[in-house]
This record gives C-alpha cells, sequence and structure tokens, in this order.
C-alpha cells in the first residue's frame, strides 16, 4: 500500500531530525498568524478599541515620561525624550514576548495533550503577538520624532537590522523561558521582577554614554545593553550604530535563540507527560 | 496477557495502518502538582524524590489493518488514551516502535485549539488547522461543517455565549469532515445531546471504508459493540485481550464485576 510511513521510536536525547521539524513547522504556518490572532483577540485587540488601545496604550506611557522628563524634570531636551519613548517601546517588544512566551507552553496544554504539532509554535506565537503590539508603536514613535524635531538621516535604516536582532533575541529568550516554566512554574511568578531589573539595568531612563566605564564594563552580562543603545543612536540621533555594539547584540540574541532552541527541541517530547 | 497470534481475525485482513511492536511507556513526572523552583531550593540537600516513574503502557503488540475500527476498552488509567497518543506521535514510546502506514486524525478531545472569544466560525478555521487541515481545505468543506453542526447563524457568534452541546457539535463538526487514512477518537461521542449523539454516531459509521482505519476508545460498551469489528482489551498498561467485539466485552464485564464482588468482600 503506497502511504507515507511515520516511525515513532523511543529518543534518548538531543534534536529531533531537523529537516522534518522546520517542514513541519512551515506547514503550520498559517496555524501560528490564525493562532497569534485568537490570542490577540482574546485580550480584546479584536474590537475597535481594543485595536486603538494598541496606539493609546504607548501615548500613555510617553504622555507619563513627557510629564516626568518636561513637566517635573524642568527639562528641555528633546533627544532625552526621544530616546526614553524609543528604547521603552523597543524594550517593551521583549518584554512582551517574555510575559507572553512564559506560559505558552503550560496554557496550551489542551493543544499539546491532543494534537501532534511542532511544540515551539506556541513560544513563536507569543512573539508574533508581541511584534503585532510593538508595530503601532513605530508610528507613534515617528509622530513624536517629527514633533520635537529630532534628525532624519539615512543611517536610520539600521534600525531594520537591529529590529530584526531585537526579535531574534525576543524570540529565544521566549523560547527559552517557555521550556523552564514546564519544570519550574513559579518562573513566571519571578519574571515582573526580572523585566524590571532589565527595565532600569539597560539605557531606557539614561543614555549609555552617561553612566561611568567601572559600570559599564559590567553591562556586557545585560543582554538589552547594546541593542538598546544602538536603537537609541539610529533612531533618536540619527547616526550609525558602534559595530561592538551591533557584534555585542548579535552574540546576545544568536545566542539565546540556539540556546533556547537547542533547550526547548530537545525537551519538547517531554511536555506531554509534565503538564 | 495474550500475543497476536492467539487471535483469529474474522473480518477480511487489508494493509497494516498501524504496527505497534514491543511497546511501552514511563514517564518521569513531578510529584507535585505544580513542580516550582522554591520548592526545589527548599528541598536541597534533603534528599527529597521529587519525580515518580510512571509506567504507563507495558509491552504492547498490536497491528491495526485498513478497514478495521477497532475499539479500546479499560478502565480508568488502564492506558487507552495514552496509546492513541503515542499513535498519534504526540508521546514518544520508551521502549517498542510504532509504524504509521497514512495519515493521522486525532480527536482525542472536542474543540482543540478553539478561542471561546472568536466566532463559530473563526473557530471552524482555527480548530481546522490546529487539526492540520490547510486553509483551502477548511475553505472548501465550510459549509459542510457549518451544515452538519446546525448551528444556523449561531456560527457568527463568539463562542463563549453557546451552550455545551452547541460547543460540542461544531466542534465534532469540524473533526468529522476530516478524512485521514486513520482516524482516533477517544471518547468524542460522550459529549452533545441525544440527537447529535446519533449523528456523530452515523457520521462515524459513513467513516467505516475498507481504505481506513478507525480506532474508537470509550467507555461505551454497546457503542464500541455497534461500531466496531474488533477490540482490545487494556488493564494497566498491557494489553490483556483482543479478539470480536462481543467476546472481549463480555470478559471485560466479567472481570470488571470480580473486582467489584473482590473489593465488596474486602469491605465486609
Amino acid at each position: 500500500m503506497d502511504k507515507p510511513v511515520t516511525v515513532y521510536e523511543p529518543f534518548r536525547a538531543g534534536l529531533p531530525p531537523m529537516r522534518e521539524y522546520a517542514a513541519a513547522l512551515w506547514s503550520r504556518r498559517t496555524f501560528i498568524s490564525e493562532f497569534s490572532r485568537s490570542q490577540l483577540r482574546e485580550q480584546n485587540y479584536g474590537s475597535v478599541f481594543g485595536q486603538l488601545w494598541l496606539v493609546l496604550n504607548p501615548l500613555l506611557l510617553s504622555g507619563v515620561y513627557f510629564l516626568l522628563i518636561y513637566v517635573i524634570g524642568g527639562s528641555s531636551d528633546a533627544t532625552r525624550f526621544g530616546h526614553l519613548t524609543a528604547t521603552l517601546f523597543l524594550f517593551y517588544l521583549i518584554s512582551n514576548s517574555l510575559t507572553g512566551g512564559v506560559k505558552a507552553i503550560t496554557s496550551g496544554q489542551r493543544l499539546i495533550l491532543n494534537t501532534s504539532f511542532p511544540r515551539i509554535m506556541l513560544p513563536i506565537s507569543a512573539t508574533v503577538i508581541a511584534l503585532f503590539k510593538f508595530l503601532p508603536t513605530v508610528v507613534v514613535f515617528m509622530l513624536i520624532h517629527v514633533l520635537i524635531g529630532l534628525p532624519f538621516s539615512w543611517q536610520m535604516l539600521w534600525a531594520f537590522p537591529i529590529l530584526l536582532i531585537a526579535l531574534v533575541m525576543a524570540l529565544g529568550m521566549a523560547v527559552l523561558i517557555s521550556c523552564i516554566n514546564v519544570y519550574f512554574r513559579d518562573i513566571s511568578s519571578i519574571l515582573p521582577y526580572l523585566t524590571r531589573s532589565l527595565l532600569y539595568l539597560s539605557p531606557i531612563l539614561y543614555e549609555a554614554e552617561n553612566i561611568s566605564e567601572s559600570i559599564k564594563k559590567f553591562e556586557i552580562a545585560n543582554p538589552l545593553f547594546y541593542l538598546l543603545d544602538s536603537w537609541s543612536r539610529v533612531v533618536v540621533h540619527a547616526e550609525a550604530p558602534v559595530t561592538s555594539g551591533l557584534i555585542h547584540a548579535s552574540i546576545w540574541a544568536f545566542s539565546l535563540f540556539l540556546i533556547g532552541c537547542y533547550i526547548f527541541l530537545s525537551r519538547e517530547r517531554d511536555f506531554a507527560v509534565r503538564l | 496477557m495474550i500475543s497476536l497470534s492467539d487471535f483469529n481475525h474474522t473480518h477480511e485482513q487489508h494493509g497494516v495502518a498501524v504496527s505497534v511492536r514491543d511497546l511501552s511507556l514511563t514517564y518521569t513526572t513531578s510529584i507535585e502538582k505544580k513542580p516550582t523552583l522554591k520548592a526545589r531550593f527548599k528541598s536541597l540537600g534533603r534528599g527529597k524524590k521529587h519525580t515518580r516513574v510512571i509506567s504507563a503502557l507495558s509491552d504492547v503488540n498490536l497491528d491495526i489493518h485498513y478497514g478495521a475500527v477497532l475499539g479500546i476498552i479499560g478502565s480508568n488509567g488502564a492506558g487507552k488514551s495514552t496509546l492513541m497518543r503515542v499513535i498519534s506521535g504526540i508521546v514518544p514510546p520508551s521502549q517498542g516502535r510504532v509504524e504509521v502506514y497514512g495519515s493521522v486524525s486525532t480527536l482525542l478531545a472536542l474543540g482543540v485549539g478553539f478561542n471561546p472569544s472568536m466566532t463559530g466560525r473563526d473557530n471552524v478555521y482555527l480548530g481546522g488547522l490546529a487539526a492540520g487541515m490547510s486553509r483551502e481545505e477548511i475553505d472548501r468543506d465550510f459549509d459542510a461543517i457549518a451544515e452538519f453542526s446546525e448551528l444556523g447563524e449561531a456560527i457568527d457568534a463568539p463562542m463563549r455565549t453557546y451552550s455545551s452541546g452547541m460547543y460540542a457539535r461544531l466542534a465534532f463538526s469540524v473533526a468529522a469532515v476530516v478524512e485521514p487514512d486513520i482516524l482516533i477518537i477517544d471518547e468524542a461521542l460522550s459529549t452533545g445531546d441525544a440527537k447529535f449523539k446519533e449523528k456523530s454516531l452515523n457520521r462515524i459509521k459513513e467513516l467505516r471504508t475498507a481504505d481506513r482505519a478507525l480506532i474508537l476508545v470509550s467507555h461505551a460498551l454497546a457503542t464500541i459493540e455497534d461500531i466496531c469489528n474488533e477490540v482490545i482489551w487494556l488493564n494497566k498498561g498491557k494489553l490483556m485481550m483482543r479478539g470480536n467485539p462481543a467476546e472481549v466485552i463480555t470478559a471485560y464485564r466479567e472481570f470488571v464485576n470480580a473486582r467489584k464482588s473482590a473489593s465488596s468482600d474486602e469491605d465486609v
């Protein structure tokens, strides 16, 4: 009988056959998109007001910082406000990916227990949702950029590769943390402290050049530090990023992605009995 | 435990759809319902065990042929659903080998992938995509799904407004249009009203063709006897018996009754 044959045998450790896995993941791309859309709908982003909130939320956030910097702080430095909003919006792309990713597997229990599909699809979906939420903030930032008179140049095109690095990092983090949460369910409770620490340790409320060299040398351990610094240089100052900063961010992003994927893929066949 | 060679199959045998050889499944699971990092830290140095090993299936051998409608019976915890999950590739075996010849569709739970905040229409797409259908296939089959579900205009209402019966009807309808080589159904008939139960039963009967293998897990022994042409009985992960439905169901009933009287004797 001419039927495709699938063989299931015990696995000890290590990765599944990658070619087949990638093909299965690619064939499920429509489901990833539809699943992400349904999750957004569940969070009320399907309605007009929900979609409006995607724009209002970053506007309100930048409004709060406008109040802090211009009104309470008495500053008239447009660059500082631009830096704060730009880096904060990119930071939210990563933190939303992390917060969505942490429960991607544990909340997908019914799917995992009853359907055979590449499990990595679930944290990918969390990053896709974070990207959907990030895109309106780009529009808001562009408006702010024009309104406060920040410079424009061709160097701003560096924003695309930097955004790609940010996405790889966000995905790597989501994949890794979703897997860890299967084994330690309280990771999701610890996560807000982790993201808050990252917020304060990264150049968002301050610019990278304003901190001392003695402190800056420790920032090599912060995956976001040079990523956000490069982002700020490009989209706020309209300058080219520093090569070493770009390399640092890339190494962190791809390391997190590769390590996250390796741990996830070598463990995912265990998820159905752990949930 | 009875080996495969002990059976005389009365129905016509076709090519093998599923071959299960020396299948065992043991898995390590957390003792706590929700394992936490905090609990792990607190127990550091105390030598406390965090995991336990569960043997879900033990040395199961089984061939399922095309044209067969195989019923799987057994008490709770017998390993029925686990066996289905191994055959459908959801859980890998610990020992042995499973070969599946053809496409598999599983109906292990109703409404997998559904999102209650979306309309029935959206969920047809979501559930269909989760089941492995393509968007084009769902487009093609949408009218049939909607008609089978008998939801009428409610198909465009959010699913959170549905009754449990309406939910089950739509979920079964999505699964019922898939026409795979091997269809695995686990307790799917236990929901919905009597009329819809009959309709779903008839649909399953329609799916009984010579070029398809159906595997049906259920506690409803009358349904199993009605639909299946072959039954296996699992107990504590072991294959106890395989044969024609009436024989296996009778043996299973006797076993359950004997166990009941043994436990009531102990109570006395």
